[in-house]
């Protein structure tokens, strides 16, 4: 589905005191299923356009819309029906103490509240949820098929972003968020996630926001750039323009824009 | 002997509904209530109105467990909306209560004596409670196994992930907590019966029981699944009771009766974090 941004403002108190406005008037438009990277320093807005758009960030003005749904009146947990999100912690993705099987059940019923009569008809995760989990796992090419019953706390930091990733996917959302989700990961775990968001982003077809501080991630992946400074779109590259950038001129980028390059 | 047994099993039986209460609140949903110190005395006093009151005791004892989840909501509503601290929300709750169960008591002791349950012994007792709580041990295990079990389980493991996953942190605390303090409300009004009168301050330490139950029972069986771990939670209000049968048995004055369950507890909090490291530090398995 359409992401429609259109005059967000939002801004916050300053510890020093003084306010400061990161975003005002900000607006953007991406189109189903486009795959959009944000990139940008510390600071320039990008996670929190992400928190914006979930919901766990209220918006003080403007509108935002997922195709002719209006979200900015409706809170996190109810966008949740629509949007996937995975975090940078890996921690923060998945319930420690629950199985890969109930985690993946919670994401898989997320459509509907829990907590309504119809909630109470069946048990859950049965032996048809497990086949089908199994299955999907499989077919995703992950060896955790065959621990569907282990809880996700016994899982190391990278099988358990893989699982956040299969979760935020599993009710086919209108719209995927992912922030740094590849930002804890070891190089080698990080190749795996990338490599899954990939397949599921483009089996899906689900219009994506993903932020990462990594230019190759910037160039490898993505239908379209997107650079923030100060919450502000500075750079917007798609098709060929996208593809003839690379790590320096980048780089050079960043240094225009007066930001530090010690996070990039 | 085996009436000391008896008895303390009957006992363990009719306070099981507090620590599975307890085991809901704090164990699933994260969240520390004090209410049931308010709502095990509320549950108490509601039930021995009524049936002295000619009502029926099982229409006493839903009575009760209404009066119960009603307190529990007035907590998560005062945690949730209005952004009172968990502990502080319950207190203020069972404050409040107290003068609600007086007020609603007329009097701070209703003796039941005399009242005709159909019960004639220990042995009836034990019977019939055996029946309520296997009762509620199965029905709670299939509530937490639904998607609304599933959806608890996640608020108390991580709320964060849980929101993300559409789930409610308001609606949920709700729901559980209520649902907590309609047990705690039941064992309030099963211990009426039981000891033949309801007391204002019957719920004085009540949580600090419930915990007693949930840690003992821990401690011993080591739950892997949802039904074990309730299971354990009852077992461990039985043995709980029967160590302070022992301990009266022995010669201990029921005026240190609270010292000696304080103590008995700071053994098993201890015991809980040598055996299982994560327990008494709010660490959580399930």
């Amino acid at each position: 589905m359409s992401l429609h941004i259109e005059g967000l403002a939002w801004g916050h108190s300053q510890p020093g005191g003084g306010w400061r406005q990161l975003f005002k008037d900000f607006n953007l438009e991406c189109p189903t299923a486009q795959f959009l990277v944000v990139i940008g320093s510390n600071g320039s807005g990008k996670s929190t356009l992400l928190n914006l758009v979930a919901g766990t960030l209220p918006a003080q003005a403007g509108s935002l819309k997922l195709g002719e749904r209006s979200l900015q009146k409706l809170s996190d947990y109810r966008r949740a029906r629509w949007i996937g999100r995975v975090m940078q912690n890996p921690l923060d993705g998945t319930a420690p103490g629950l199985s890969i099987a109930e985690n993946l059940r919670l994401a898989e019923s997320r459509r509907h509240s829990p907590f309504r009569l119809q909630s109470l008809l069946g048990i859950h995760p049965n032996q048809a949820d497990l086949r089908r989990y199994q299955e999907l796992l499989e077919s995703l090419g992950l060896p955790l098929a065959d621990r569907v019953n282990t809880p996700i706390g016994q899982l190391s930091g990278g099988q358990r972003q893989t699982i956040s990733l299969v979760m935020a996917t599993l009710a086919e959302p209108q719209l995927l968020l992912l922030d740094e989700h590849t930002a804890a990961l070891d190089p080698k775990a990080e190749a795996l996630v990338m490599q899954l968001t990939e397949r599921l982003v483009r089996r899906l077809g689900t219009t994506t926001l993903m932020v990462t501080h990594s230019l190759e991630q910037a160039l490898n992946h993505g239908d379209r750039l997107l650079m923030l400074h100060e919450g502000q779109v500075v750079g917007d590259w798609s098709g060929a323009d996208k593809a003839a950038l690379s790590v320096a001129s980048l780089r050079e980028l960043y240094g225009s824009a007066k930001v530090q390059l010690s996070d990039v | 002997m085996f009436s000391l047994w008896l008895g303390a099993y009957n006992q363990g039986l009719a306070y099981a509904g507090l620590a599975l209460g307890v085991y809901l609140t704090l164990r699933v949903l994260n969240f520390a209530d004090i209410t049931v110190d308010g709502s095990f005395a509320l549950g108490g006093g509601m039930a021995a109105v009524l049936i002295t009151n000619n009502i029926n005791p099982a229409v006493a004892l839903i009575a009760a467990v209404l009066s119960g989840a009603l307190a529990g909501c007035v907590t998560a509503l005062i945690h949730t909306r209005l952004g009172v601290n968990d502990l502080f929300a319950g207190i203020l709750t069972s404050t409040g209560l107290y003068s609600i169960t007086l007020r609603l008591m007329d009097r701070s002791n209703i003796p039941l004596i005399g009242l005709d349950f159909g019960l004639d012994s220990d042995a009836d007792w034990a019977l019939a409670l055996s029946l309520v709580v296997l009762g509620l041990i199965a029905l709670l295990a299939l509530l937490l196994a639904t998607d609304l079990g599933l959806a608890l389980r996640a608020l108390g493991n991580n709320p964060t992930m849980a929101r993300a996953n559409g789930v409610s942190g308001a609606k949920g605390l709700t729901i559980g907590i209520a649902l907590a303090n309609g047990l705690v409300a039941l064992a309030g009004g099963l211990v009426a019966f039981y000891q033949g009168f309801a007391d204002v301050t019957m719920g004085l330490g009540s949580l600090i029981l419930g915990l007693g139950a949930v840690i003992v029972g821990e401690s011993i069986c080591r739950p892997r699944t949802i039904p074990m771990a309730l299971a354990a939670v009852v077992l461990g209000s039985i043995l709980f009771r029967l160590m302070i049968a022992i301990a009266l048995q022995l010669g201990l004055e029921p005026v240190d009766l609270k010292l000696v369950t304080a103590l008995l507890l700071l053994g098993a909090l201890t015991l809980g974090r040598l055996r299982l490291p994560g327990l008494a530090d709010g660490g959580r398995r399930l």
